[in-house]
């Protein structure tokens, strides 16, 4: 039992969280914080990316490197930081809207680019910092400001998205299960390419009832005592359609061969092309006409 | 002997007249002229009608020059086709293959008909000598060596690095071709002869690119180290010579998959600490504005090239247009100001992405490279840059003594407005960058009173480039009562229109802005204390640098503004007429 | 799963020494005194004063309790080395984060650290089933006592609140704030 060189604590910034008490995301703030401890790589080698939400405020209650960017533009930003220091270890975060209705069309090539990126989404169905508009994770018929009379739309299925996209790890937790969330947090830092993690966090002011805590406590059923084998991908398919009427936890998906990231394959072209650099002066020598 | 020889041609895209205006640019610029080509096409992907001119000259070339000395015409279709973009006068030499049959009333009704005209059977001549017409071009560069004293060994060595590598026999053809043409040419000389004289610089002296080109050196010169984009005409170029080149030096290009994604890469780079940039046009500048607002109030070094074409909208997507300053001076919400530079030329499209990166990491701010298709996509021969003198900025780091010294504040309130600026990975630098309005250590805040601080900080920090003198061009009697303004690729029309105006006599100057925006307030002011009357040209519907002056200064009463649509390439001689014109109103 | 591997995932109780079982319990103390400060940090940045101020009381009861804790450590294992840390035990005496809402009545806090030490009192029962160690034993089952005092205490508190609380706060106040 080594003392970790950083604790939990030491990724905690004084900023006081200004999330409504009872939100979701103070328990993941809290789950990510033991992660990285975990971890262990110094505060100041985590890049912590997030677009504009109530959820994607995290970054800034970390003591790493954080950017708070604009809605939706999370995961771009993230892979500039990535490809430009690849030896930073990058956190992605944010909410269901940013990350599948405004950012959606970013999703599926930061997925298919597999990168070392861990994305963490938090899963509200609603949308926390605008105040209770439809979602694109809200069930069909939810009643919002936006959708008086009932939403008219199916959600989109995170899980299901992601998995078909070919991301390499794809899990579901809720702040409901602190130790199995921080468990997956964990985990899919460690996961050498892109990792997805869905997680329920309930917004106490906007949410509804059913999608609080206390109903994730009762409702919640972890994938391994359901005894899925999380490499077998066809199960995981199959397993994520049931989103929005189960909640199970744990990895769906985990790539049991995961192929080499982008950013070790830009490595090796750097290294084959260094050879043909000239030295600055030269370089518009290129264009001379013999 | 002529210093300055302006040759045109026309005809289906399979003719190839563009490649051959190539070859020629190529041959003519290994020799050491002087030379610049710009192309033009119809909508078609591939195969509609093609055209192309080649400017050569003995010395450097200011713009594509008005009227053709020299046309070429393979059909007659396919050259009205192009218009105003062709112009002949009664001193064109206009060429035209046989087969075509005598030019057409149409010719007539232009207005202008040349004296000399040639009818060469140009399709036969091919045949005859290669076996195949798949060669008239090299015949067609047979004639303009024999009758313009081009030089034919240059072509010969064009021909080997463009045929050697393709279908066995397909070198020797085009060889026997152009050996065809220049025998023909020699059997019948012109009534007029058009010989240019020998260049002055040596042979290999001379670089060949086109602005894009340009601007990729100059980055890699920078020390660029991302490049996040998405292909748009007539930009994609910087990005495609930059997925060659990055890696060699470290860096990567990322093929995003639209502009948003492109400068959200491109930011995040730069926020890791790397010199980054992204090359767009119109419709991709517009998707972009929303991150070039993060970037200003995170105070992010990053380059934006934006390579202006025809707006709004898909507007004219291969055509020049100086339609976008103000966009990109004044786009996205907030108060902000955003340094905005323009090359004006192929060669300065080097220094001008030189100058942006400095600027960019010395005030920690996205600047704003205003080219425009004309100087990105003409090719050009030019003298090699001499970049012994350019000077390499690098944004400012905190030190470790600093850091270690006092907890550190990422914006602080310094009395310059810069900051210094750490970046992921540096222990002891960590803060939190966003898009929120911040306090001095980088903490969210909606306060007013922070909130007008950090406003003046960012203004104020920018204060010392509308001192730089060295981003304007003065040329002439400074204390002139005529003026000439024009930036971008119109000032490559000013500058001969100038040299025209001075030989004719008038006192005139010349202002060339490199530096949009901000206004420098004192250089114009200084400028215009002598000027009764002058002209601003721009090609765009509004003449914005024009309304932006008069937003920023006192301008004299007697400046006007010269502008019209992208599109309608603007002419050295009306320029003067204009001048001329103006003088004689009251000031 | 049972409450004890949801709580401390990774502590094996049948081994556990005393040296351990004493730092574990000076943790989850801890645990729970920075909990109820970052929850009355929260009711003070929400304002609801009363819940806050209960909250902030509780800081000091379970910053009493850790140092109680911790001078019996000492006493027992003097400058020893602690084995066990806080990334091993999960929400054991403190309040789960959404025990709170802002505009939440000083009875619905005094409820919450109630359910709290209600937790923590099944957890030292569940571990107590695995316990074999003597000392430890004794231990955990002074602590597991302890759990009832103090919810006698918190209940005394209870009934001696006032009845102004019939009406919710979140029914007359404002509403959330747009961003
Ligand atoms: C371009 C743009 N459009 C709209 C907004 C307003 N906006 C801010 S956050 C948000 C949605 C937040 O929902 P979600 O991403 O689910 O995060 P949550 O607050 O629920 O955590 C919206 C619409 C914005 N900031 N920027
Ligand atoms: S509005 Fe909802 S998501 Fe936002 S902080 Fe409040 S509870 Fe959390
Ligand atoms: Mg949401």
């Amino acid at each position: 039992m080594n003392a970790p060189v950083f604790q939990a604590k030491d990724y905690k910034s004084e900023l006081k969280p200004i999330w409504c008490p009872g939100c979701g995301d103070f328990g993941v703030l809290q789950g990510l914080y033991r992660a990285l401890s975990s971890i262990g790589r110094p505060p100041h080698e985590v890049a912590f990316i997030s677009g504009i939400g109530c959820s994607s405020r995290i970054p800034g209650y970390t003591t790493a490197y954080g950017f708070n960017t604009v809605h939706g533009r999370s995961l771009p930003i993230a892979q500039g930081v990535k490809l430009a220091n690849p030896e930073l270890l990058v956190v992605v975060a944010g909410g269901d809207g940013d990350g599948f209705s405004i950012g959606g069309g970013h999703v599926p090539h930061a997925v298919r680019r597999n990168m070392d990126l861990t994305y963490l989404v938090m899963d509200n169905q609603v949308y926390g910092l605008t105040k209770g508009q439809l979602s694109p994770t809200s069930p069909r018929g939810l009643e919002t400001v936006t959708s008086p009379f009932g939403s008219l739309e199916e959600p989109i299925n995170p899980l299901l998205y992601m998995l078909a996209y070919g991301a390499g790890f794809v899990a579901q937790a809720t702040p409901a299960d602190m130790p199995g969330m921080t468990a997956l947090i964990e985990e899919a830092i460690r996961y050498p390419g892109f990792a997805f993690v869905n997680i329920q966090s309930p917004c106490v002011t906007f949410g509804e009832d059913d999608q609080q805590l206390k109903a994730h406590k009762a409702k919640q059923k972890s994938l391994a005592s359901l005894g899925h084998d999380p490499s077998n991908q066809l199960a995981a398919l199959d397993l994520a359609r049931a989103y929005g009427t189960e909640l199970y936890t744990g990895v769906f998906y985990r790539n049991p061969s995961p192929p080499p990231t982008y950013e070790s394959l830009v490595k090796l072209r750097q290294t084959e092309q260094a050879k043909k650099a000239r030295p600055r002066n030269q370089i518009l020598d290129a264009y001379l006409q013999k | 002997m002529l210093d300055d020889l302006i040759l045109g041609m026309a005809g289906a895209g399979g003719d190839g007249v563009v490649s051959a205006g190539e070859s020629l640019l190529s041959a003519a610029s290994s020799e050491g002229y002087h030379a610049l080509m710009t192309k033009s096409f119809g909508s078609q992907i591939r195969g509609g009608e093609s055209s192309c001119r080649v400017r050569l000259s003995t010395k450097k070339v200011l713009n594509p020059g008005g009227a053709l000395d020299v046309m070429v015409a393979l059909n007659w279709d396919d050259f009205f086709k192009f218009g105003a973009e062709l112009p002949l006068s009664v001193d064109t030499v206009l060429i035209y293959e046989e087969k075509a049959g005598p030019p057409p009333e149409t010719l007539k009704a232009r207005g202008v008909v040349p004296t000399e005209v040639v009818p060469v059977a140009i399709a036969e001549l091919t045949k005859k000598s290669a076996g195949t017409d798949k060669a008239k071009t090299s015949v067609v560069l047979g004639l303009l060596s024999g009758w313009f004293g081009i030089p034919s060994e240059a072509i010969g060595r064009g021909l080997k690095k463009k045929f050697g590598s393709k279908g066995e026999g397909l070198l020797e053809a085009n060889e026997k071709a152009l050996a065809s043409g220049i025998e023909y040419a020699r059997a019948h000389p012109l009534r007029t002869p058009h010989v240019i004289s020998k260049p002055k610089g040596p042979p290999g002296s001379k670089m060949l690119c086109d602005g894009n080109d340009m601007c990729a050196a100059g980055a890699l010169f920078a020390g660029v180290k991302f490049f996040g984009g998405y292909p748009i005409t007539p930009s994609t170029e910087v990005m495609q010579t930059l997925t060659r080149e990055i890696w060699k030096y470290g860096g990567t290009v990322l093929q995003c998959e639209d502009e948003i994604s492109g400068i959200g890469a491109t930011v995040g780079a730069s926020f890791a600490g790397r010199k980054s940039m992204t090359a767009t046009s119109g419709p991709g500048m517009d998707l972009k504005t929303e991150i070039l607002g993060l970037a200003t109030i995170a105070e992010l070094p990053l380059v934006i090239l934006n390579v202006q074409r025809g707006g709004p909208s898909t507007g004219l997507p291969t055509k020049p247009e100086q339609g976008d300053l103000y966009q990109a001076a004044f786009s996205g919400h907030g108060d902000v100001l955003r340094p905005v530079l323009a090359p004006t030329d192929v060669e300065d499209t080097f220094k001008t992405t030189v100058d942006a990166f400095n600027i960019a990491e010395q005030y920690q701010t996205p600047v704003i490279i205003l080219s425009d298709q004309e100087i990105a996509q003409r090719k050009e021969a030019v003298d090699l840059i001499d970049t012994s003198r350019m000077e390499i900025i690098e944004r400012r780091a905190p030190t470790e003594a600093e850091l270690a010294e006092k907890p550190y504040a990422r914006f602080a309130l310094t009395e310059s407005g810069i900051s210094p600026i750490s970046h992921p990975g540096m222990r002891g630098g960590t803060y939190l960058a966003a898009g929120i309005e911040h306090n001095e250590k980088g903490d969210p805040t909606s306060g007013g009173t922070m909130h007008a601080k950090m406003n003046e900080k960012r203004f104020r920090k920018l204060e010392p480039l509308k001192q730089r003198t060295d981003l304007f061009e003065l040329s002439g009697n400074p204390k002139a009562p005529l003026a000439l303004l024009a930036w971008g690729s119109t000032a490559g029309v000013a500058r001969e229109a100038f040299q025209l105006a001075t030989a004719q006599g008038h006192d005139v100057k010349l202002l060339v802005p490199y530096l949009l925006y901000p206004i420098a307030e004192q250089v114009y002011a200084g400028f215009f204390e002598s000027v009764k009357h002058g002209l601003l040209v721009e090609l765009s519907h509004q003449g914005q640098l024009y309304r932006m002056l008069r937003m920023f200064i006192d301008v004299p009463k007697g400046l006007k503004s010269f502008c019209r649509s992208g599109a309608n390439p603007f002419q050295p001689a009306e320029l003067v007429a204009r001048l001329v014109e103006l003088k004689g109103l009251p000031s | 799963m049972t409450n004890r591997q949801q709580q401390t995932p990774g502590i094996d109780f049948a081994v556990l020494t005393l040296k351990d079982a004493l730092d574990l319990a000076v943790l989850i103390e801890e645990e729970a005194r920075d909990r109820y400060e970052e929850l009355a940090a929260q009711l003070v940045l929400h304002r609801t004063p009363g819940a806050a101020a209960f909250f902030a009381k509780m800081v000091r009861i379970e910053e009493l309790h850790r140092k109680q804790l911790l001078e019996e450590r000492a006493k027992a294992f003097g400058e020893q080395p602690v084995a066990v840390r806080r990334e091993m035990i999960f929400d054991v005496e403190a309040p789960d984060y959404d025990e709170v809402r802002s505009d939440m009545t000083t009875r619905e806090a005094l409820e919450t650290a109630l359910r709290s030490e209600e937790k923590a009192h099944r957890f030292f029962v569940s571990v107590l089933s695995h316990v074999q160690n003597p000392e430890v034993r004794k231990l955990f089952e002074e602590l597991r006592d302890e759990e009832v005092e103090h919810q006698d205490l918190v209940k005394k508190e209870l009934a001696k609140l006032p009845d102004d609380d019939r009406f919710a706060r979140v029914d007359v106040g404002d509403g959330p704030a747009p961003q």
